[in-house]
């Protein structure tokens, strides 16, 4: 059935209670039943989306992807760090009444702990194999049965601590279990914020609905995650493994690291010591007792699983084994994934439970078995095939869709390599209403359901992750989590559930203890201060540019040499003004490069994306406040671009002011709102230097060199306009443009926030802060020593002399010299900061790190 | 026989390695005629974490961590054993077990042992069955051909027709290559002979471990002249695992010692691990003594 022949027909126009489209043939209804009537369970929402009417609805849907977008809730930051897409959210939650979902509960309870028996089976005794229940062909053959994890341990009766099922419902309404993820299974972070959005979007029919809560859920994630190295320690320290920031599903894992209080790291983060996982953190090495991963099994330890994995952490798997870690899900369960075992379930159940199987999976067939593969390839083209073992370029066939021909190419394939295959039967799926544009359509949808170890064997979250596919023609949900539609999924409630209080008291130690941060966290936040000063202070001497270079006043080739000399100086971008002074007259290319092009190191536009990449990286550290800031720079940072499309636009400065204010509301922020822990004080640490080090160097290249009063003005002035303290200066000095003025404002003036000495003072203080190695050292550390020399060199400055010019170079040649001092034992300062505080072995970060040391 | 084993491994390092993590299966396991007497393994710079294990083949395994600057690592291993012997010879003769009755066998996998016997009819990470393996092992491997006697066929016929050469090969050639050039060492010998054996539907693992040299006669034996030696085994039903040496053209009776077997090198590699720093340079030095004792 194609989308032109269901009938679509505006939700508003309707009277509330009927069915405003018409599902397909053979499918489930989830809101409507036959007669056209919503549900018993549905009609509080049918009659909301009714009150709310089309424009109330749109409305709340642009409030959910706001929220959304301001949450970051993005995914795929690969294909553009500047504008990810935003995780997508249908704002009509999926609806199930509370006896309906308790059978289906009892059933994903029984196949969570049948995964579980059968994991230890094929990791064990391998019975399943012995008794030829499950051909072994499967699991030999599988390149996820990892014959190392041999002889693991298993903290508690359960190893599997996290399951999750993909179901689909069949004509009748029977739910069907079409695949199970055992290995790392995502979504229910997804679900979680699906829930506050949704709650927020449409608050009165959520409190009015008696849905059951997700609190406690995740509640017994932290509990069951606590118990789990209860004999290696009372106070277990957590985290969240993550491939990083690229991952597709990063969000997700940033969400939940916050949403449990647990440090996200990567294998990077993580080292193996003494028999033991250890965390590098700002204190030194800090004992890791589960880990809570996302990265898949293979990647997870070079030293005995794939060598060329760069998200593991060396030595792992036998710290595992030992049970001097914990990880959940144990290695190894990848192994479960396979759809070949969906055909050999109801046995296996048989055999490790002596029990029939609850919950139906979708009628499988392994074509290494003979019948199997006879009657796979006589019904070809009804049935998608599945590959076995699961690898990346190996996609699901539905054979329904295709020709005669592409499907001999099938058979052929199968016939290569039976094991290798498994077929399904095709299930259309139940059909659910989505808001689309203004009206209400059908569409086919699948439900993700989420499982946690507890002490009496499953907890099962009461909802799950509902995912919608585009058309009803393609009955075919990605399986890609974020590349689908996704919906909340309210499980109702006969009774009012009282809110989960979760007791404080049983809380484990651990969630109290202050966090302490990876060193590759600190290292971001440092480098995010750097970027964000650095972007600032091109913007401004920028905007000053272009003042004077449509201003009133005449624009000499003095003040031209001196200030853009000192923005390609600034930028750091070569070649540039210095070395090609031709393009002094005509500046404008070079200028609208500097500010709109992201791939010439040194840029506004690049500052601002390396700025963004390390705020991605440290995601879950960042305020709420902070990503609706963030979301508007990248806004400017688009608007930039389009005004700059065509080189140069007539008012250049006019799309700048935006980006200032955005990057002044970060450091507001920071200031007013965070925290004073390690993770500001890095951050306020890489402000510091970034600006201290570009005053200097400011100062350095417009003062040096002597001008014409005129021009010594102008350029003076510019430079005083750039650093905000053209008005102080006129107030203080009138119009006495004298350079030993402006040096007493900009550099030894310790009331004027952006001198050169209220910066190295101020990094004085954070370095006290600092923590110290236990060694005990004589003196003053090298830090100190460093800063305490910068603070005294700049002090100790007679401003008449540095004024002066010297005779014999016709520059201000003291001047040249302190600059060029002050600013080489920064440098020193941050190698050793550097050095000292983060983490150098080569890891996942080497990337990024990379491209950083380019732009030093 | 009572033998004496000494197997030193040396890295040595351009620049040190600051940390490794490593796994070796290097300690030798007991079989139904080899018992172990006594084993030590010594570690320089000594490992702040060393334990020894049981991997899933059931071969002794020996996991350490050096954490401490190194620019050489030796690795001593000393052992002794009692082999009894196990001489299957007559059995080339006797046994009557046809090679189409075997691969009917595997394929109806109707026991247990059948069952599990399965994951030596499979690709491994170095070895992938294919129609032109089978084809090089048709000729020995007929279906009326007792299995046993076509395993020693094909072990001479490998003799006979490959030369011993460890120029040609490296740890990762794989048995399409061997057989292309004809070429290798008892490594690639195996690999190439579980790979045709494989690719025809029949049981095969790989064997590692030592053997005896005897000098030529009249001369001393030299100290370290011995190696590492691989070589493979087919399953027969009512035998158990049949070892077969195609690099010296025999079975193995009481002169090779076992430290481990897997599907292939891959699953009992003597030393796997990662090293951190240790500059762009590696050496490796392995010598191997085999004693009477």
């Amino acid at each position: 059935m194609t989308e032109s022949t269901i009938a679509k027909l505006a939700a508003q126009d309707q009277a509330p209670l009927t069915a405003p489209y018409v599902a397909p043939d053979r499918a489930y209804d989830e809101a409507f039943s036959e007669t056209r009537q919503p549900r018993l369970p549905w009609q509080p929402v049918m009659s909301a989306v009714h009150q709310l009417g089309t424009e109330g609805m749109q409305d709340r849907h642009l409030r959910a992807q706001r929220i959304l977008r301001d949450d970051g809730a993005t995914y795929n930051l690969k294909s553009d760090p500047l504008s990810p897409n935003v995780w997508s959210l249908d704002i009509i939650p999926n609806v199930i009444d509370k006896s309906e979902w308790l059978n289906l509960e009892t059933a994903l309870k029984q196949r969570a702990h049948l995964f579980d028996l059968i994991y230890k089976d094929l990791y064990g005794e391998q019975r399943l194999l012995k008794e030829g229940v499950l051909p072994s062909e499967i699991v030999f053959s599988h390149p996820g049965f990892l014959r190392q994890c041999h002889g693991m341990h298993w903290p508690s009766e359960t190893a599997l601590t996290f399951h999750a099922v993909d179901l689909v419902r069949d004509q009748s309404g029977q739910f069907i279990a079409t695949g199970d993820r055992t290995q790392a299974p995502s979504g229910a972070g997804y679900a979680l914020e699906n829930r506050t959005v949704v709650s927020r979007v449409l608050p009165s029919l959520f409190r009015d609905s008696q849905t059951m809560r997700l609190a406690g859920f995740f509640q017994t994630v932290r509990e069951t995650l606590s118990q789990l190295a209860s004999d290696l320690t009372d106070s277990p320290r957590i985290v969240v493994l993550t491939p990083g920031a690229y991952s597709s599903t990063y969000f997700e894992q940033a969400y939940l690291a916050n949403h449990l209080g647990y440090p996200l790291v990567q294998g990077g983060d993580l080292t193996v010591r003494n028999g033991k996982v250890w965390m590098k953190s700002l204190n030194g090495l800090s004992r890791v007792d589960v880990i809570l991963r996302r990265v898949e099994d293979a990647y997870c330890d070079q030293a005995e699983l794939r060598s060329d994995s760069t998200l593991g952490v060396p030595g792992l798997l036998e710290v595992a084994r030992q049970g001097n870690v914990i990880i959940a899900n144990p290695l190894g369960t990848g192994l479960l994934e396979t759809p070949a075992l969906l055909a050999f379930l109801p046995q296996i159940s048989q055999t490790l439970l002596d029990e029939p199987l609850l919950l139906p999976s979708v009628t499988s067939y392994w074509c290494g078995e003979q019948e199997h593969l006879a009657y796979v390839l006589n019904n070809l083209h009804q049935l998608i095939i599945k590959p076995a073992f699961r690898s990346i370029d190996n996609k699901s066939i539905y054979c329904h869709q295709l020709d005669e021909k592409a499907l001999s190419e099938v058979r052929a394939k199968i016939l290569a390599d039976p094991v290798a295959y498994v077929a399904q039967d095709y299930i259309p799926g139940s059909v659910t209403p989505v808001w689309d544009n203004g009206e209400m359509l059908a569409r086919p949808c699948i439900l993700r359901t989420f499982s946690v170890a507890n002490e009496s064997g499953y907890c099962v979250m009461p909802g799950g992750l509902s995912r919608v596919a585009e058309s009803t023609a393609e009955a075919i949900v990605s399986k890609n989590l974020s590349g689908s539609r996704s919906k909340d999924m309210w499980v109702l409630s006969d009774t009012t559930e009282t809110d989960i209080d979760v007791p404080l008291d049983n809380l484990p130690i651990s969630q109290a203890q202050v966090a302490n941060l990876p060193s590759r966290v600190i290292e971001n936040l440092f480098w995010f201060g750097r970027y964000a000063e650095r972007a600032e202070m091109s913007l401004r001497l920028m905007r000053t540019i272009f003042k004077q270079l449509n201003g009133i006043d005449h624009f000499p080739i003095e003040s031209r040499e001196v200030l853009l000399g000192a923005m390609s100086e600034i930028s750091g971008s070569q070649p540039g003004f210095i070395e090609q002074p031709e393009l002094l007259m005509q500046p404008n290319d070079e200028l609208a490069a500097l500010v709109s092009d992201g791939q010439r190191v040194g840029s506004i536009k690049s500052n601002l994306q390396l700025m963004l990449a390390c705020a991605e990286q440290v995601k879950e550290m960042l305020s709420a406040d902070t990503r609706i800031i963030l979301n508007e720079l990248r806004d400017h940072i688009h608007s930039v671009d389009r005004a700059y499309v065509n080189g140069l636009p007539a008012v250049p400065e006019e799309s700048l002011d935006g980006l200032v204010t955005s990057l002044l509301a970060i450091s507001g922020l920071n200031h007013e709102s965070m925290l004073r822990g390690m993770d500001w004080m890095f951050q306020e640490i890489g402000r510091r230097t970034e600006r201290a080090l570009l005053t200097a160097n400011l100062l350095k290249t417009t003062l040096s060199k002597p001008l014409p009063s005129l021009q010594q003005q102008q350029v003076l002035e510019s430079v005083l306009l750039s650093v905000e303290a053209l008005i102080s200066f006129r107030r203080r000095y009138r119009t006495r443009a004298r350079v030993s003025y402006g040096l007493d404002l900009l550099m030894i003036d310790r009331s004027n926030p952006r001198s050169l000495i209220y910066q190295v003072d101020q990094l004085r203080k954070y370095l006290e802060e600092l923590p110290q190695s236990d060694q005990v050292s004589l003196g003053l550390s090298r830090e100190k020593r460093l800063i305490i020399k910068s603070l005294n060199d700049i002090q100790l400055a007679d401003l008449e002399s540095l004024a002066q010019i010297e005779e014999s170079t016709q520059t201000r040649a003291q001047l040249t010299e302190l600059m060029g001092q002050v600013i080489e034992q920064l440098e020193q300062l941050t190698t050793i900061i550097s050095d000292k505080y983060f983490d150098h072995t080569a890891g996942p970060q080497q990337l990024i790190k990379a491209k950083w040391k380019n732009n030093v | 026989m009572r033998y004496r084993v000494r197997h030193l491994t040396e890295y040595l390092y351009g620049a040190p390695v600051t940390l490794c993590y490593n796994m070796a299966h290097l300690l030798p396991r007991d079989t139904h005629n080899q018992r172990c007497l006594s084993r030590r393994i010594a570690v320089t710079p000594t490992p702040v974490y060393q334990t020894e294990g049981v991997d899933y083949f059931g071969n002794p395994t020996f996991y350490f961590s050096v954490q401490e600057p190194h620019k050489k690592l030796a690795i001593d291993v000393e052992c002794y054993f009692e082999i009894e012997q196990n001489d299957l010879s007559n059995q080339l003769t006797l046994h009557d077990l046809s090679c189409a009755e075997l691969r009917a066998l595997i394929q109806a996998s109707q026991s247990p042992e059948l069952r599990m016997v399965k994951e030596y009819t499979l690709d491994s990470v170095h070895i992938h069955r294919s129609k032109e393996l089978g084809e090089y092992a048709r000729r020995c491997f007929t279906d009326d051909t007792p299995v046993l006697q076509a395993c020693m066929d094909f072990t001479h016929q490998i003799f006979e027709e490959f030369t011993f050469d460890p120029a040609a090969t490296s740890v990762s050639t794989p048995p399409e290559q061997v057989l292309k050039d004809k070429r290798g060492v008892c490594q690639d010998f195996a690999h190439l002979a579980i790979a045709c054996i494989r690719s025809l539907g029949l049981p095969a693992r790989y064997m590692s471990g030592y053997l005896e040299t005897l000098p030529p006669p009249g001369q001393e034996k030299l100290v370290g002249a011995d190696a590492s030696h691989a070589w493979f085994a087919v399953f027969i039903p009512d035998l158990g695992w049949v070892e077969f040496d195609p690099t010296n053209d025999l079975m193995p009776n009481e002169q090779h010692i076992v430290t481990a077997w897997g599907r292939d090198y891959a699953d009992v590699t003597p030393l796997q691990g990662v090293i951190f720093d240790g500059g762009d340079s590696q050496a490796l030095n392995v010598s191997v003594d085999v004693q009477r004792v």
